[in-house]
């Protein structure tokens, strides 16, 4: 007893330097934000005896550094081992704040007490979190969000979800995982190709496409895989279903003899209206922040290009204009101003960031055919599907193309769609 | 010289007998066409009394062959036997392409005379993209492409009932491979019998 009493805070000290190691060399901060980022220690949490800090440390101390370092907010402050973290301490590593973490049980449930202590030693915030284990990787991404938000005014995007497509089990089916990879889990049992998810602005429900019956459908599901129901519209296709940002409404690509149209209905069935009424294709929709603007795609001009329209279908205006190539999944940025899509380079497929107000534009090179961009809640981050392992991937990478990491590895995935709402 | 012609001459004659042999078992019966439809009703006419004649042993001639086939019953074996048979046959495109070429319109006038001759089974038009493009424009393109076949073998008589289209992009290929030749097989028009 006395034994692991003595080589617990040791192993735990080991862990923190080496994972604080870690982080720093994740970490990438963009030298012009350099003075807005604030360092904070955050040493191996303080385990009841009883505890194994190996899981804590991957189940929870983990995810939560990870979380801090990537929040462009904090950097983690390297922490000398075995030494108390004191206010003199935070001074000597130059860190504005200590954020102090305890762990034990309570009957079944893990309880984890943090503290931000700032540098004249007082508690800035306290706060104490409950859960069984199943929960202490949640209980991580919270308490990042929470010190986001009192740093920020606004939480983090530490709870916020990718739905994507993936054939792990067979056929393609959706699923979920935390912003970070984590927790991959099935939400469809169709058995049969089911496709490109979107979530529904309060993050609750996703409507996707699935070929269950032979022909193309629209599905609504919520996150835990029930309520699952069929929208008909009595039209083909019925693909690249949208949830409108701030209705019930879904964009959707209609077909009516193999004319492809942006449509819109209502998430109980109701309300078909018909946008583009153009002989051409037209695919893609996504609606802009507040429901006003949908961008699209149409091989109106002799080649996929983007546009832009009002949510009525009127006021059509074109985005992209490289001539003879394509463009494709575009997608407007939380704040509006910008569009992220894919376009085609010297024959392979890169993600490519316009804004609409400027004109300007920029490519976000990488390795293979990169495709599909979703935005992170907060704007920072860009998740894509890339085939640059010869299998197709999601990728996650900061807007300006830094700090890129595979998020899936498990068989072949795709079509990542992250959700609206940060919590 | 003699031998060599005669020779020539036999092996000709061998050659002819079994070009006539194998023309006629691969000749289906030609399609019965409805009689024309009288616009007088003519008088009736009555017939004389059969007489049977005889015709001499030597020049009976034997009955044409019949060729039956029993269709399988199961859907799957049916397709794969119709498609190995070229009964029906894929609609290829090019890139970007839902237009049909000629290729295109000749494999859908074929399907189109099994659909004649089989009239208890409907046809499900798979739209199929390579995968150069992008997913979401894929599927769009794939449902232009089938639809396209559909029009087409509407225009050759086949009922739009008993028609049916999906796209499925570039979801599914036929091909794994990422070359000229796997593209070229994956951008089809693939034809499923269904029931109809």
């Amino acid at each position: 007893m006395k034994i692991s009493k003595f080589i617990l805070p040791l192993l735990a000290a080991l862990f923190a330097t080496a994972l604080s190691a870690q982080t720093q060399i994740q970490t990438t901060i963009d030298p012009s934000k350099a003075t807005n980022v604030i360092r904070i220690a955050i040493p191996f949490p303080q385990l009841q005896a009883s505890l194994d800090a190996q899981q804590i440390n991957a189940i929870f101390f983990a995810p939560l550094t990870r979380d801090v370092a990537q929040s462009g907010i904090f950097a983690i402050a390297p922490m000398p081992p075995n030494v108390p973290a004191t206010p003199d301490l935070l001074k000597r590593i130059n860190a504005m704040y200590l954020l102090a973490v305890s762990a034990h049980m309570e009957e079944q449930d893990y309880v984890i007490e943090g503290r931000l202590i700032d540098t004249t030693g007082a508690t800035q915030l306290g706060k104490r979190y409950r859960g069984p284990a199943g929960a202490l990787t949640k209980i991580a991404h919270t308490m990042a969000n929470d010190l986001v938000r009192m740093v920020n005014g606004k939480p983090g995007i530490f709870l916020s979800q990718i739905a994507f497509a993936s054939d792990r089990d067979g056929a393609w089916e959706i699923y979920l995982m935390d912003w970070d990879g984590g927790n991959q889990r099935r939400i469809t049992n169709h058995n049969r190709l089911s496709i490109l998810p979107s979530w529904s602005p309060d993050s609750e429900r996703m409507v996707y496409t699935s070929f269950s019956r032979n022909a193309s459908d629209m599905y609504i599901i919520n996150r835990r895989g029930g309520g699952l129901m069929r929208i008909h519209t009595g039209l083909g296709l019925n693909t690249s279903a949208r949830f409108s940002p701030v209705s019930n409404e879904i964009a959707f690509v209609g077909s009516i003899n193999g004319n492809p149209d942006i449509y819109v209905i209502k998430d109980n069935g109701s309300g078909l209206r018909r946008l583009t009424t153009s002989p051409s294709i037209e695919s893609t929709p996504e609606w802009s922040p507040n429901g006003r603007q949908i961008c699209f795609t149409s091989g109106r001009s002799g080649s996929p290009q983007i546009y832009v329209m009002d949510a009525e279908g009127t006021n059509v205006r074109r985005i992209s204009f490289d001539e003879g190539q394509w463009n494709d999944d575009a997608r407007f940025s939380p704040d509006g101003e910008s569009l992220a899509y894919t376009s085609r380079v010297n024959g392979r497929f890169q993600i490519r960031i316009t804004n609409i107000v400027t004109g300007e534009s920029r490519i976000v090179a990488g390795e293979g055919s990169n495709e599909q961009p979703t935005w992170s809640p907060d704007g920072r981050w860009i998740a894509f599907q890339s085939n640059r392992s010869g299998k197709w991937q999601v990728y996650r990478m900061r807007v300006d193309g830094t700090d890129l990491m595979p998020l899936t590895f498990n068989a072949e995935n795709k079509e990542p769609d992250w959700s609206k709402k940060p919590e | 010289m003699t031998k060599t012609l005669k020779a020539v001459g036999i092996a000709l004659l061998v050659v002819l007998a079994l070009a006539a042999v194998g023309c006629r078992t691969k000749k289906t019966p030609a399609p019965v066409t409805a009689p024309p439809v009288a616009t007088e009703t003519a008088p009736p006419v009555v017939a004389p009394p059969p007489t049977r004649v005889e015709p001499p042993v030597d020049f009976v001639k034997p009955e044409p062959a019949v060729t039956e086939e029993v269709l399988p019953s199961d859907i799957d074996e049916l397709n794969r036997v119709a498609q190995q048979r070229g009964y029906i046959q894929d609609a290829f495109f090019a890139f970007d392409e839902s237009t049909l070429s000629a290729d295109a319109q000749s494999a859908l006038t074929n399907s189109a005379n099994w659909l004649k001759k089989n009239s208890s089974y409907g046809l499900l038009i798979e739209g199929h993209c390579d995968e150069r493009g992008t997913e979401q424009y894929n599927l769009a393109l794939g449902d232009r492409r089938a639809n396209t076949a559909k029009e087409y073998l509407q225009t050759l008589g086949i009922d739009a009932s008993r028609l049916r289209t999906v796209s499925y992009g570039e979801e599914r290929p036929f091909d794994a491979g990422h070359d000229e030749s796997a593209w070229a097989k994956n951008r089809r028009d693939h034809l499923v019998i269904i029931g109809k």
